[in-house]
């Protein structure tokens, strides 16, 4: 693949495809910067040439890391013996044609530019959606993890056009009511100038990574972060034994590799549940993230082994605390499960929504309860 | 595009550094160089960082350095276009049409009259893109805006003209220089991020927070702010809600400055912590234990002489427990 007598510009095209097959966010367009920024810099100088390509090719935290990784083992190879030459090649050739049409930048986006299909062919959706997550082999849990972030993002899209519907009705009564004045004369009408703020929620999550709960833990985590620009914040915990914040952790594009990481160094990850004490240490360390805004969405089969009281306890303060609470039982999707745990039952009276996000289709039905306006101001 | 005038440039990567130090900002190369691409190739700069790391200062620092106005957007949850590009002052058009009473002007010639520029409020993009020379518009904390907004903003950036239904389409005469800060409380979509270059501020290592620190709290000593970088160095590896960005030690160090001390101890550290740290739990971590070895550390390099960079892996560890 590797050009062995390129010019710079064709050797700039092979690297930005690399770090594309690598996972970047950078096609032809940014390798036409990343040609214009050379033009503009010494390139003969190794570290003015790695700064400017830096600076255009990658757009991410995390893709600066993949092109640190790649620039020394690319470019180390052909740098002596072509540079120099290069170095005089490159201006010329770009002021002989507006590079992000150079044939070069061309074959580039149609040799990269293979599709990225949203939710895999070999699977009808509607048996997905219905597929409990427990149930789906190793291999598939990537394509129902982009169906779950495709539903969650659909939500939010319409909820962002609802909040649009609403802000701009209250812009054009405005105008109306100054429209309708000059027409018809008359007394003025009382005219409010605030206009409607549309407050989000905030989301505490809860989840529950103890056992068999961790397959469902993920899949909401990831539908709920796709939401998150719609909803609001988002504070995510996880819990068996004790709890663990991961808000810093998860707040990466690639929540997959993060919650690999994370389930590797979390304490007992998978291990046994408490979830009355780990409740306890929540409020008890992050009690000021609950308000009238906060809704807290637990994901837990409610099997404590634990004592029931502090269980009960935990719950009926953050109930009184937050705006609502949401616990998912995965169990609940179980033909003929009964939620009788004592934990379960402990908890019940201080929930608002009890639903089961066991499969696709189930956080399809979150919307209502998530998009729902809050109880109090 | 533009005159010289108009849209000045600051030189190259080398005299950006001066320029930068000259407006009191310490930076490297890589700064520098995305600083300078943005304003070559008319890009908008993408800076991401924790907080408090010198994102928003990169915006002001330009706009001294070329000597062109600032013109802030702050952002927040639930700003919307209005607030963001113009909005028709009511109150003045109402007024106007109080005065036109029984001016015996037809409806539609008042409305002409109301619905035209004297009457628009000039809100922070309207007012980059009709300035007479191209300004620094800065765009800070735009993670958060929600998708709606980032699309209009990415219209915007992409277009530079704006459609008023009663006026027409305002083009920018000079395409402003801008800078978009985020602390990524909510990712931004892909399109918004590949129309900017990309800048990833890190906190700073310690020579540069040393600089930092000499360069802006008058009255310390290289002693103290050797120290006092080196103490953050440390602090940073703590596990903590809150990490303590520039902001904190500089905070930090002027108290010190007002408590006159010229070195650390604990019951100096004990009696300001609250400037580094703002969470009740953070303080308690950061006055556990391990602060008496790593103050012992710090001191213990100084007096013999040695660089306190060579401590500084030391005192990481220490900090990890
Ligand atoms: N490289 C630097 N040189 C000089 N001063 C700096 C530097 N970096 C940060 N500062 C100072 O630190 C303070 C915080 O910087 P700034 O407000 O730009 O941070 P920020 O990254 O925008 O933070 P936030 O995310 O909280 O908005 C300012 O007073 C700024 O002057
Ligand atoms: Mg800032």
């Amino acid at each position: 693949m590797r050009p062995e007598f390129g010019s710079l510009t064709e050797h700039v095209v092979e690297f930005g495809r690399r770090l594309r097959a690598a996972g970047v966010l950078c096609g032809p367009a940014e390798v036409a910067d990343a040609l214009r920024a050379l033009q503009a810099v010494d390139v003969v100088d190794r570290e003015a040439f790695r700064l400017a390509l830096r600076s255009t090719l990658p757009h991410r935290r995390e893709d600066l890391r993949v092109f640190d990784a790649l620039f020394e083992p690319y470019w180390m190879g052909r740098a002596t013996r072509q540079q120099p030459q290069d170095a005089r090649d490159a201006p010329s050739q770009a002021q002989a044609e507006p590079l992000a049409g150079a044939p070069s930048v061309q074959r580039w986006a149609q040799g990269a530019e293979d599709g990225e299909q949203e939710v895999p062919g070999y699977s009808p959706l509607e048996i997905l959606g219905r597929k409990d997550f427990s149930t789906f082999r190793e291999d598939e849990l990537d394509a129902i993890a982009r169906l779950v972030v495709a539903i969650a993002r659909r939500i939010a899209t319409r909820w962002s056009r609802r909040r649009r519907r609403a802000r701009r009705s209250h812009a054009l009564d405005m105008r109306r009511t100054l429209r309708l004045h000059l027409r018809w004369g008359g007394a003025f009408p009382e005219l409010a100038f605030q206009r409607r703020r549309v407050r989000k929620h905030r989301i505490v999550l809860l989840c529950d990574v103890s056992g068999s709960m961790d397959v469902y833990s993920r899949f909401l985590i990831q539908f709920v972060y796709a939401l998150q620009g719609a909803v609001g914040r988002v504070e995510s915990f996880v819990f068996s034994t004790s709890l663990t914040r991961v808000t810093r952790e998860l707040r990466t594009p690639s929540l997959r590799g993060a919650l690999d990481r994370l389930s590797r160094s979390v304490p007992n990850w998978s291990g046994g549940t408490k979830i009355g004490a780990s409740l306890r240490q929540f409020l008890d360390r992050y009690g000021g993230l609950l308000d009238r805004r906060t809704v807290v969405l637990i994901v837990s089969d409610g099997w404590d082994t634990g004592e029931v009281d502090v269980l009960r306890r935990a719950m009926h303060e953050i109930r009184a605390r937050a705006a609502r609470v949401i616990w998912l039982n995965p169990l609940l999707g179980s033909p003929g499960y009964q939620p009788l745990t004592r934990g379960m039952q402990a908890a019940l009276p201080y929930v608002d929504v009890f639903a089961s996000a066991h499969n696709a289709d189930s956080l399809r039905e979150l919307e209502h309860a998530l998009g729902k306006r809050l109880r109090a101001g | 595009m533009g005159d010289v005038e108009a849209r000045p440039t600051l030189g190259d990567v080398e005299a950006i550094l001066a320029a930068l130090a000259h407006e009191g900002y310490i930076a490297d190369r890589e700064i520098a160089t995305a600083i300078y691409l943005s304003i070559e190739l008319h890009k908008p700069l993408l800076v991401e960082g924790a907080a408090g790391v010198g994102k928003t200062e990169i915006a002001k620092v330009m706009a001294r350095a070329l000597g062109t106005d600032l013109i802030r957007l702050q952002c927040y949850e639930g700003l919307d276009v209005h607030t963001a590009l113009y909005e028709w002052n009511y109150q003045k058009q109402m007024l106007r049409i109080r005065l036109e009473e029984g001016s015996g002007r037809s409806p539609e010639e008042k409305e002409q009259t109301i619905f035209s520029e004297p009457f628009l409020l000039r809100r922070p993009l309207l007012q980059a893109i009709t300035h007479p020379r191209a300004p620094v518009l800065l765009i800070d904390e735009v993670d958060r805006v929600d998708e709606e907004f980032e699309a209009f903003l990415l219209e915007v950036l992409s277009d530079w003209q704006i459609t008023i239904p009663e006026i027409g389409t305002i083009r920018a005469q000079h395409v402003p220089y801008v800078v978009l800060t985020s602390n990524r409380t909510r990712e931004l979509s892909d399109a918004l991020r590949r129309r900017c270059l990309y800048l990833w501020i890190d906190y700073p290592t310690f020579e540069k927070e040393l600089a930092i620190v000499l360069r802006k709290v008058p009255g310390v000593s290289r002693r103290l702010a050797e120290q006092i970088a080196a103490f953050l160095h440390a602090a940073r590896a703590l596990d903590l809600q809150k990490v303590p960005g520039v902001a904190e030690t500089l905070d930090w160090s002027a108290a010190l400055i007002r408590l006159h001390r010229d070195h650390l101890d604990r019951e100096a550290v004990e009696r300001t912590l609250g400037c580094l740290f703002k969470h009740h739990e953070d303080q308690r971590v950061a006055k556990g234990p391990w602060l008496d070895r790593a103050l012992a550390v710090i001191a213990e390099a100084q007096r013999d002489g040695q660089a306190l960079e060579a401590s500084l892996d030391r005192l990481e560890r220490l900090a990890k427990g």
